[in-house]
């Protein structure tokens, strides 16, 4: 091997992050430094966007503080059904097609642990999807409001519901990425998820305490709150039980991914 | 420089459900060795060397490398290794030089000079400089393997794993790797598993032939060619030769003298402790004799491809 000008200096992480930064670089690069987070964005605000275009066409003959309170509603309940089956469908892959393809085995030879090779993802996907997704949509909503209705939500009210959006989306990605560390096709990792979350929100209806178990409540909850109402009484329930959902899955596929043999 | 091997094992045991794929190994690997790893299709080669990589946990018994624990310190292990795959993956959207640089951004920090200019010696040396900024999705698999070595020592280990490196590479690329693993010979330690039984003849210094998960054989190269029936000579001889024959069964440093015949020729098998004593004198006594004529005297070395066979066969067959 040609001598190097400049001097190597070998890499000193220890423990359980070691390799964190090349993790999460390599994950951030698969979304933007390819065309990936250009088609999604382009996609969620077709999907999203587009269809309150729609809706605000319909809802622009009604009084500006009914429509308004009915395009976050829209916003929240349908672009959260969406986004929540795009980042199933996103990340189905993410660790069940890394261990299937042998990538997985390839890296996880190299000085990283297993414990980076998940977070970076969950991370990673996380936060750009949640930028693709929700900051982006959510920054044209405001215009689109502002266009249809002549208001806009107030900000703070919206913030917090857009909190709950992103609890909602981020209990899928944790629910799909520990689907991922041990089912065996995509489709059956995309269909328990998505399954869970459509049969969720329609079970939901007929069957209110299912709301109190899981985050199938949480777009109502999230809405409610974004058009500036107190939050509803129990509602601390869902979000609390959500947030510990996601944490056990966290937890899973940390201890699942940990005993795979590749 | 320690004389410590630099892969050590003892009764390392993998099961997987009622499947044992390797059976209390002991194995010793030592430093600066190009150590070829052999066995038939299933014999446990490729286990071994994930259980070495932490990729797979060993049901019993324990292994170090450079003295590391390789479930304890399963990092410090690899930060010394290289790593070729049987059959590498990469990612499909990244180029050559991406994945290179990936690669050296877990061993090295700091100057991003410093590991482009690793990076691309490391291409120049697999000759894949004129493709580094292709995506691989468009890679032939020779190409995917020259990135493969490439990748396994970009960071300058220590200890080069490498599975069937010339597994589907043509003949210049094979000749190529062989290259790459004699020059890399005097600062690193080389164990690969392979079935091309003439490149582990050509470079190899020490084997380890594995079969159904059990090690069969482990030894020098130089050792397991002699044969194992230890230092044989093998005349060929015209005529009578019962007073050579006494003659040369006398000698001290004769261990068994057989006589076989096909036809007209007859062979002499003469096993020996002291080769060099049978260099200088075994000829003489036998053309002390003037009722023979020796037409060809050398000293027996086998194939290795002969040595596997036999010791496979011997050992049952290895599929399966």
């Amino acid at each position: 091997m040609a001598t190097v000008s400049v001097p190597l200096e070998p890499a000193r992480g220890r423990g359980w992050l070691t390799g964190f930064g090349n993790m999460v670089d390599k994950e951030y690069g698969s979304w933007w430094r390819t065309r990936r987070a250009l088609v999604h964005l382009f996609l969620w605000l077709l999907v999203i966007n587009g269809f309150l275009v729609l809706v605000g066409l319909d809802e622009g003959r009604r009084g500006p503080y009914a429509a308004l309170n009915e395009l976050i509603e829209v916003f929240f309940q349908v672009g959260g059904l969406w986004a929540n089956i795009g980042i199933i469908l996103a990340t189905q892959s993410s660790l069940l097609g890394e261990r299937q393809l042998g990538t997985a085995e390839w890296v996880l030879s190299k000085p990283v642990t297993r414990e980076v090779f998940v977070l970076s993802k969950l991370l990673v996907n996380g936060a750009t999807f949640v930028v693709l997704a929700v900051v982006v949509p959510s920054i044209v909503f405001f215009s689109q409001t502002l266009l249809h209705a002549y208001l806009q939500p107030s900000l703070g009210p919206f913030l917090l519901g857009l909190v709950l959006h992103v609890e909602y989306l981020l209990f899928y990605l944790a629910l799909t990425l520990a689907l991922g560390t041990f089912l065996r096709t995509r489709g059956a990792v995309s269909g328990t998820a998505i399954g869970l979350a459509i049969g969720g929100l329609i079970l939901v209806g007929p069957f209110p305490w299912l709301g109190m178990l899981g985050p199938f409540a949480l777009p109502s909850i999230a809405s409610i709150v974004a058009t500036g109402q107190p939050l509803p009484e129990g509602a601390w329930q869902p979000i609390l039980v959500t947030l510990l959902w996601s944490l056990l899955f966290v937890l899973f596929a940390l201890w699942r991914f940990d005993r795979e043999e590749f | 420089m320690s004389s410590e091997p630099v892969i050590r094992t003892r009764g390392l045991s993998k099961s997987f459900k009622s499947v044992q794929a390797l059976k209390s190994l002991d194995l010793e690997v030592p430093r600066n060795s190009i150590f070829g790893f052999l066995g038939p299709n299933g014999a446990g080669k490729t286990t071994t060397i994930k259980l070495l990589l932490g990729l797979v946990r060993p049901s019993a018994g324990s292994a170090e490398v450079f003295g590391h624990d390789i479930v304890g310190d399963t990092i410090d292990v690899r930060r010394r290794i290289g790593y070729l795959p049987q059959e590498p993956r990469y990612y499909e959207h990244m180029t050559a030089r991406e994945i290179l640089r990936f690669t050296a951004r877990f061993f090295y920090q700091g100057s991003h000079l410093a590991v482009e200019e690793r990076v691309g010696a490391t291409l120049e040396l697999v000759g894949l400089a004129g493709k580094a900024d292709r995506p691989v999705k468009g890679f032939s698999a020779g190409e995917r393997q020259r990135l493969g070595i490439g990748q396994a020592q970009v960071n300058d280990p220590d200890l080069l794993i490498l599975d069937e490196p010339a597994a589907s590479l043509d003949p210049m690329g094979r000749r190529d790797v062989l290259a790459i693993m004699e020059r890399l010979r005097e600062r690193a330690t080389v164990f690969y598993s392979t079935h091309i039984l003439d490149d582990v003849q050509r470079v190899s210094d020490t084997v380890a032939i594995l079969n159904r998960g059990e090690l069969i054989a482990t030894a020098p190269i130089e050792e397991l060619l002699a044969g194992r029936d230890g230092i044989v000579y093998t005349m060929q001889v015209r005529g009578e030769g019962l007073e050579a024959e006494r003659r040369v069964r006398s000698q001290p440093w004769v261990a068994d003298v057989r006589v076989t015949s096909e036809g007209q020729s007859v062979t002499w098998h003469v096993r020996v402790s002291d080769a060099a004593a049978a260099e200088s004198q075994l000829l003489r006594l036998m053309l002390a004799d003037e009722q023979i004529a020796v037409t060809e005297f050398r000293r027996k070395t086998y194939e290795l491809e002969e040595v596997f066979l036999s010791l496979v066969e011997e050992n049952g067959d290895g599929d399966g």
